[in-house]
């Protein structure tokens, strides 16, 4: 007994066809065992029998197209089937199994998902949703309102649902399963790594006095993003994994140095950087005081940096 | 904000623009008569003027149409003349785009040349092509500075290219809170009336047109007489400028700059107390004060601010793309009704952003703005709180000049604070620093 698998491009399988004689023939006339409907496929195309020492072969009856294995280019005249890897006639992909053929062991119910995860994006979504309303909290200078709270959260909330969804709808087309809850859950860890480098990097800017942690928080923003889409896109479906992260890294560079060149031309033409100073509460503060004297002395420091921008920038001055 | 203005095509008036005027009568030998006679009026002070008054026009060199046009006067038989330099800006520091010429208010034309410029007080002398001329004189008491308050003065000049012109108005002393002199003029003074005369009945001239103050009624200002006579004495001689006046603007602004603020140093400090604090307050009288409060505003404020804000006009024109030179020193003192101590961070990060301002185009003017930030302990630590400093200074990129914008917040309690401010426009580096270190030393724990 012979089983001829019909996969899809995505080797899911389309069709299954159950054959019981000993050769097999295979093609588009109605005098085959298995009878396909690609018009690539020669009337017979193909036989399988079994060799001298018991293996499932297939061999070319003299198509046009020819006969090829997987992805193969170079055409066969007859190839030996190992169960895994499918041949294509035409523009169809056959997979060859005997009634022997091993499958994996059975799942046990339960064991690839477990509560977990759904505790884990339930737990990171309170998290995310709580860190929100505190920074829109801390930002309340004036009135309070409801709206300042619910606008924000509902916000987060649906892109986060939308996102989500269009990746999930992905995964279902390409993959078969959706996986929302895996996506979410890398969705929500992306927002949390976003939001927690961002809290802190102000905290830094004020505690630590590291104020340059403002000028390339765009270049973490962009990593993580990407970081994120990769790991959709793996969840997606595992193949071409290195071809994914080639494409994802590439647009991660493009779009890192489109932004450095955009920040680079507006602070030409501005002159004005594009940071703000934050104040915190006193108690915050990390580094020691620093003396009058040292603090008159850095400032003077940047008059070396003034006159350098000025002697860099005279020649255009000259020429008008 | 006494800026000048020239009329032009730009519409180059700011808040203040001032105009120029006609000037009249002249010669001491006319005006004895004429004073005789008891007051004369506006006509007799303008019968004389024509030949000794000028319209001054830009002109872009290559299409040889004007750009913008001022005012002047004669002011020597050989043909030297005064207007403002904002008048001749252009032509200044762009001489191979710009000329100048005259037209008379008697019909004559001719080119200008340019000797000298005081930009401080925004005159330039010229030379015109007369010889033999009639010119103004300049009053004795003008050059005293003992003219009498409601003198009856008469400016003259050709505004808005309409026609030369004669206004009757009033002198009103000299304008309080100002660094440098200007004469309060009760008149109408127009653009393009900018470096015309102001004539008394005797037709000497008491001061020279300048600026009108936008939102004010007949608000105008006059330079006194005695900075243009000082132009002339030392300008009599000048060789006309070679090249550029580039060098020397760069050096009168500098070394006007260097006194105003060695001025604003010596003036020294008094201290004020604001709530925990006390923070220092310049005694120098150009400086004008203003406090605000958001007690009253409504919704009612969460953290109530006091703010005190001193700040000296004494901007210049510099080209008609750059007004530079304010002074500030503000304070305010925040203190939180019921924010907790992160919102209460947040409006002091609104009160504390070093904003520099800027009196022309990033561009042409000046350099990248860099800043530094710190939190800075001054001794002995139980009179001085705490301070987060920030200091942001931009360059000019042709004068050897900064603006430098300091700011420091007490960091010594979490629910009030005093934000100050030290906005230096047009300084030299070493002058900030020393302004900036006493002005830190100053803000105190209050005793």
């Amino acid at each position: 007994m012979i089983w001829i698998e019909i996969l899809s491009k995505h080797r899911d399988v389309a069709g299954r066809f159950r054959v019981d004689a000993a050769e097999i023939s295979i093609g588009r006339g109605y005098d085959n065992h298995v009878i396909l409907d690609d018009p690539y496929v020669a009337a017979r195309h193909v036989r399988i029998f079994r060799d001298e020492e018991g293996r499932l072969v297939a061999e070319d009856l003299g198509s046009a197209n020819g006969l090829y294995l997987g992805r193969s280019k170079s055409r066969k005249p007859q190839l030996v089937l190992d169960g895994s890897e499918p041949i294509r006639i035409g523009q169809t992909l056959l997979r060859v199994r005997d009634a022997g053929h091993a499958v994996e062991p059975e799942r046990l119910a339960g064991s690839e998902r477990g509560a977990l995860p759904i505790v884990a994006a339930i737990v990171l979504g309170a998290a995310l949703v709580a860190l929100n309303a505190i920074l829109v909290w801390f930002a309340q200078t004036s009135e309070p309102h409801l709206s300042d709270y619910l606008v924000p959260t509902l916000t987060l909330i649906g892109v986060v649902v939308a996102w989500v969804g269009v990746w999930a709808l992905l995964a279902r087309l390409f993959s078969g399963r959706s996986h929302f809850l895996r996506h979410l859950l890398i969705a929500q860890a992306g927002l949390a790594v976003f939001f927690l480098y961002s809290e802190l990097a102000q905290i830094a800017s004020f505690a630590l006095t590291w104020t340059t942690v403002f000028t390339y928080g765009y270049v973490v923003s962009w990593v993580v993003f990407a970081a994120i889409c990769f790991l959709h896109l793996r969840e997606v479906g595992r193949t071409h994994m290195i071809a994914k992260g080639i494409v994802v890294g590439v647009l991660l560079v493009v779009a890192i140095a489109v932004q450095s060149l955009q920040r680079s031309e507006a602070f030409t033409n501005s002159g004005r950087p594009n940071i703000s100073h934050v104040l915190m509460p006193p108690s915050l503060r990390l580094v020691p005081l620093r003396t009058e004297q040292t603090f008159m002395d850095d400032v003077a420091g940047l008059k070396a940096r003034l006159d350098a921008d000025r002697a860099e920038l005279k020649p255009a001055s000259v020429e008008r | 904000m006494i800026t000048a203005f020239v009329r032009t095509l730009r519409a180059l008036l700011w808040r203040s623009a001032l105009v120029a005027a006609l000037c009249s009568l002249g010669m001491s030998s006319i005006s004895s008569p004429v004073a005789a006679q008891g007051l004369p009026g506006a006509d007799t002070v303008y019968a004389s003027a024509p030949p000794r008054l000028l319209q001054i026009r830009t002109l872009v060199a290559d299409a040889g149409r004007q750009t913008s046009t001022g005012s002047g006067f004669l002011v020597s038989a050989d043909g030297l003349a005064i207007t403002n330099y904002h008048v001749v800006s252009d032509a200044a520091l762009e001489p191979k785009t710009y000329r100048l010429e005259y037209t008379g208010a008697d019909g004559t034309q001719g080119a200008v040349t340019l000797l000298a410029v005081d930009l401080p007080n925004d005159l330039a002398l010229v030379r015109v092509d007369k010889q033999d001329a009639p010119f103004f004189a300049f009053d004795k008491a003008a050059l005293d500075g003992s003219v009498p308050k409601g003198e009856r003065l008469y400016s003259l000049g050709n505004p808005l290219d309409l026609g030369f012109t004669i206004i009757e108005g009033t002198y009103n002393g000299l304008v309080e809170h100002s660094y440098n002199d200007h004469i309060h003029f009760t008149g109408a003074l127009n653009p393009g009336m900018s470096g015309g005369p102001a004539v008394n009945a005797q037709g000497q001239v008491v001061g020279v047109n300048v600026a009108t103050r936008r939102g004010g009624q007949l608000i105008s200002f006059l330079v006194p007489a005695r900075f243009a006579a000082a132009l002339l004495a030392r300008g009599r001689d000048a060789k006309p400028a070679a090249g550029d006046l580039r060098k020397d603007v760069s050096a009168q602004l500098a070394n006007w700059r260097g006194a105003l603020y060695k001025s604003l140093g010596d003036e020294g400090f008094r201290d004020r107390v604001f709530g925990s604090y006390q923070a220092p307050e310049t005694r120098a009288v150009w400086f004008e004060c203003w406090a605000s409060t958001n007690a009253s505003a409504s919704p009612k404020p969460r953290a109530s601010i006091n703010a005190t804000s001193c700040k000296a006009e004494a901007s210049v024109y510099v080209a008609s793309d750059l007004n530079t030179g304010v002074v500030e020193v503000s304070h305010s003192y925040a203190k939180s009704i019921d924010l907790n101590q992160f919102q209460f961070a947040t409006v002091l990060t609104q009160l504390a952003q070093p904003r520099l301002t800027m009196g022309g185009s990033f561009r042409k003017w000046y350099t990248p703005q860099r800043c530094h930030e710190d939190f800075v302990g001054l001794a002995p630590a139980a009179e001085h709180p705490p301070l987060r400093v920030m200091w942001c200074a931009q360059g000019y990129r042709e004068f050897d000049l900064y603006d430098v914008v300091l700011v420091a917040v007490t960091q010594d309690r979490a629910d009030e604070a005093l934000v100050s401010r030290l906005n230096l426009q047009a300084v030299a580096y070493d002058d900030a620093l020393r302004l900036g270190k006493s002005f830190l030393e100053r803000l105190q724990v209050a005793r």
